[in-house]
């Protein structure tokens, strides 16, 4: 087996399997379950906002921003971890799985919504995926790491 | 096989491998604070799991390397010690890791 001076390749993948996990621990541990609730019921205004009229949407726009940033700050207290805004511990399949199926929920309502003409049941449903689906993965992801 | 820098002392050998990070307790400390801002020291004792007094000698061993900083600030009428990776830091547990990751490959 190759060596580094005293180091093994075993030992040297064992430290990295360590080193991955608490990175892990530190990107998805300790999220209380509102925070992915919380979120989701904001992105679900997204789908949701093709219902208002016009000009309401960028008012909600910044209403969903402020919130989330909110939100985001309020779970970081309570996990006694400040991410910073540039950040991010998530490997793109996380960040794949997490925001990935709300994004094509959103993009899919907004195609259907200037398409096939006024479906007024399309973007309530859309926003209850939405909400679904983000909430869901978000506890999926924060349950795992617990369990390691 | 070490060479340390005119100015400054280091723990890494030329390839990365930096000796002060890689005791186990200390490379899941950095390994927790490299992918955030700052970590709360209450709430990095119960993510790695580890007893207060071994945290608290770590984190005095990387901060003497200037690995770590740590600020104080009051909250609900406590006083709790923020965490945070130094750029110095960063760079040293990232070369760290680049250096087991050879090591790895090349077995």
């Amino acid at each position: 087996m190759e060596t580094d001076g005293s180091i093994s390749a075993d030992e040297a993948s064992q430290a990295l399997a360590s080193a991955r996990s608490a990175r892990a621990r530190a990107t998805w541990g300790g999220y209380p379950a509102w925070y992915w609730f919380a979120t989701g019921a904001v992105l679900a205004t997204s789908p949701v906002a093709v219902l208002l009229p016009d000009g309401w949407y960028l008012a909600l726009l910044a209403v969903a921003v402020v919130s989330m940033a909110y939100v985001a700050r309020a779970a970081g207290r309570a996990r006694g971890i400040c991410e910073g805004w540039t950040r991010q511990g998530m490997s793109r399949r996380e960040a794949l799985v997490l925001y990935g199926p709300t994004i094509v929920v959103i993009l899919a309502n907004g195609v259907a919504s200037r398409y096939a003409g006024w479906l007024p049941w399309l973007p309530i449903v859309a926003a209850i995926l939405v909400f679904v689906l983000f909430a869901g993965a978000g506890l999926t992801l924060t349950a795992r790491v617990a369990r390691r | 096989m070490n060479s340390p820098p005119d100015t400054e002392q280091t723990t890494a050998d030329e390839d990365g491998f930096d000796h002060l990070i890689h005791a186990p307790a200390r490379l899941r400390i950095c390994a927790a604070l490299e992918p955030v801002w700052e970590i709360e020291f209450g709430s990095l004792l119960t993510m790695l799991d580890i007893s207060k007094s071994a945290l608290s000698k770590h984190i005095s061993t990387l901060a003497d390397a200037g690995y770590v900083t740590q600020r104080r600030a009051v909250r609900d009428t406590r006083q709790r010690v923020w965490l945070r990776l130094t750029d110095a830091g960063r760079s040293a547990y990232r070369g760290h890791v680049d250096a087991l990751q050879r090591i790895v490959g090349g077995a």
